[in-house]
């Protein structure tokens, strides 16, 4: 393309159940009518040989598709990643490879850009989702509020729009893409979250239970990254502390008994425990010295802040 | 570049344009090349506007924008990182502090002194809420690390840019940085400033319990004893329970070999202690790593001043350079 690219559409192809071929026409449509230079991605995790050869044949006649392929699966993020050092168009858009959010919506998202950094589209449900699935999604949502003081209430939707600079700075590593706005909230990026229509095709109800543990322990990495970073021995030192007060005071407990009130220690289970628990919270606190090191001899290259703008 | 006068502001619309006049009345009459380096840090009012009509106005002023709230020790740590000069000398953005102070503050870096230190002798604030605790916290950061210095928290001081853009600056961390820089053996210098009353709004900057300041203390006292030679440290730490666990196995097995009984809960016991003292030593092996792949090593602070006697000050840079190619 003979211009600069302004708005590239990056669309994941991960583990379809049916590859949905007339999405990119639909896509198209929408992007072509936006009015800006754009470039329409697809990066394929792993072999999509039907989706593939109709790309190919859309990618001969319409310019602004591109295809990239990854050597095998990676997962959501990686796929994201590679989209991300394909494109150079200064707003990103994510668009979900399947039918989730009506195509319509896009210029609304990027029209958010000129005021925002981060825009988040949130499904509209139209019931369609079982009982159980809204009270799990509900349950991940209020507790992603709990541990990180952010309040979201559809992490999950596929589409979204982003500055450059915003994917820029945060690493999506893992699965961390999906709390991106999150993540850029919290570096002081205006995020905002958009009433996106579901799409009439869809027929996703909710996750699986399974997927819902792996994002249990994406919110353990999230609270880490956000909580204690800077202050690992706060953390570390406090539940180590506990561990080992509780440890001790039992072990002393145990030793008083053995010595004044001859109860003999061979049969009793609770030595071994009050010393493991003396034991963990040593080790604890030995992780939380190691992590504060990391801190401390690190800090001069990790800045703390981020600048937006600097005068003269 | 032989000044830089660095203050964060946050929320402090009323007070920047008197700032600015006072920074520059005296940075005028100073026969030096001098730079002022303003930091929003994210306020949510009309104090970044303000700042930088003022900087179109004079180019002497830089204003940097955060894009968040950060805190005052990220809002001067990016003041540091950015000035130019050869001298930092950094303040309150709340017309607390007194910019007519600042050629005293040259004057005792000119003398050698590595960073002087305001001391607020006639603080102008409130008595139990601020004063006390301030006084609490200042003794025992003074016992504790060794550099008894009567008012940590004043703002106002001044540093030999070479020193303190090697010290680590992060979290609450402004605080220590005298405690900080005198591991590196910088020469510390505490002069009487003037302090004035608050003159608008309130204190924008909470003071921080007291709790936290010495939490902060411990850690960064732990940090700065053992991270110049983490495995050492980590090895005296688990040499007790190594010890202890010998002498106990030692114990359980002498046993097993006269009475033919082994105690299990001795064993069990001296097994576990014993396991614990090789994940220290270990660990000790971990943070060696970590102490060698860091940008700041505490070992190499010392030449940051150590050498500065034996060379004119032209060429002070080259230690500069010397450290962080290291």
């Amino acid at each position: 393309m003979a211009q600069d690219v302004e708005l590239s559409a990056i669309v994941p192809v991960c583990d379809l159940k049916e590859e949905q071929g007339e999405l990119a026409l639909e896509y198209l449509d929408v992007l072509r009518a936006l009015g800006k230079n754009f470039e329409l991605v697809f990066v394929l995790d792993g072999e999509h040989q039907k989706l593939r050869s109709h790309l190919e044949r859309l990618a001969a006649s319409e310019p602004e598709v591109r295809i990239i392929q990854l050597t095998r699966r990676f997962g959501e993020a990686t796929a994201l990643t590679a989209g991300l050092e394909h494109t150079t168009g200064d707003i990103v858009l994510t668009l979900p490879a399947y039918d989730q959010v009506e195509g319509g919506e896009i210029p609304r998202l990027v029209e958010s850009m000129e005021k925002f950094d981060v825009a988040v589209g949130r499904r509209q449900r139209k019931g369609t989702e079982g009982h159980s699935g809204g009270f799990r999604r509900k349950a991940f949502h209020g507790l992603v509020a709990f541990v990180t003081g952010h309040r979201y209430r559809d992490l999950g939707c596929g589409m979204r729009a982003l500055r450059r600079s915003v994917t820029d700075e945060i690493p999506m590593y893992g699965d961390l893409y999906r709390f991106i706005a999150l993540l850029a909230a919290r570096r002081g990026f205006r995020v905002v979250e958009l009433d996106v229509t579901e799409s009439s095709a869809s027929h996703h109800g909710g996750y699986s239970a399974r997927v819902y543990l792996a994002r249990l322990l994406d919110i353990l990495s999230i609270v880490f990254l956000v909580r204690f970073t800077k202050k690992p021995l706060r953390f570390f030192g406090m539940v180590g502390g506990v561990t080992f007060s509780v440890g001790s005071i039992f072990l002393f407990i145990v030793v008083v008994q053995r010595l004044f009130f001859d109860v003999a220690l061979a049969d009793r289970p609770a030595l071994l425990l009050s010393s493991l628990l003396v034991v963990l919270g040593l080790q604890l606190f030995a992780l939380g010295l190691l992590g504060e090191l990391i801190i401390f001899t690190h800090a001069r290259d990790m800045k703390e802040y981020t600048i937006d703008k600097i005068v003269n | 570049m032989d000044l830089s006068v660095v203050v964060p502001l946050f929320n402090e619309e009323e007070s920047v344009g008197v700032l600015y006049e006072s920074v520059r009345s005296v940075i005028d009459d100073l026969e030096t090349e001098a730079e002022m380096i303003f930091i929003d840090d994210g306020s949510s009012d009309l104090t970044y506007t303000k700042a930088s009509q003022i900087a179109e106005r004079d180019r002497r002023l830089r204003v940097v924008k955060f894009r968040r709230n950060y805190g005052q020790t990220p809002a001067m740590a990016a003041g540091i990182d950015l000035a130019a000069g050869a001298i930092i000398v950094t303040m309150d953005g709340d017309l607390q502090n007194d910019p007519r102070d600042i050629p005293e503050f040259l004057e005792k870096i000119d003398e050698g002194f590595d960073i002087v230190v305001g001391w607020r002798f006639n603080r102008q604030d409130k008595l139990v809420s601020r004063k006390i605790p301030s006084r609490i916290a200042n003794w025992i950061i003074g016992k504790v690390t060794g550099v008894p210095i009567k008012d940590n928290g004043c703002s106002l001081k001044a540093y030999r840019a070479d020193v303190i853009k090697h010290v680590p600056l992060y979290s609450d961390m402004h605080r220590f940085i005298p405690a900080m820089a005198s591991i590196a053996g910088a020469r510390i210098a505490e002069i009487k400033v003037r302090h004035h009353a608050r003159k608008f709004g309130e204190s924008k900057y909470g003071l921080s319990r007291v709790y936290k300041v010495l939490l902060d203390l411990l850690t960064i006292k732990t940090i700065a004893t053992f991270s110049a030679r983490p495995l050492k440290w980590f090895a005296m730490l688990s040499a007790p329970f190594l010890l202890l666990s010998t002498v106990m196995i030692v114990w359980a097995l002498t046993g097993l070999i006269t009475y033919g009984d082994l105690s299990l809960p001795v064993a069990g016991t001296a097994v576990l202690l014993g396991a614990l003292g090789i994940f220290l030593l270990f660990s000790g092996g971990l943070a060696e790593l970590i102490s060698s792949t860091g940008t700041f090593e505490v070992d190499r602070m010392p030449l940051l001043t150590a050498e500065e006697l034996a060379l004119s000050d032209r060429n002070r840079p080259e230690i500069d350079n010397a450290v962080e190619e290291s």
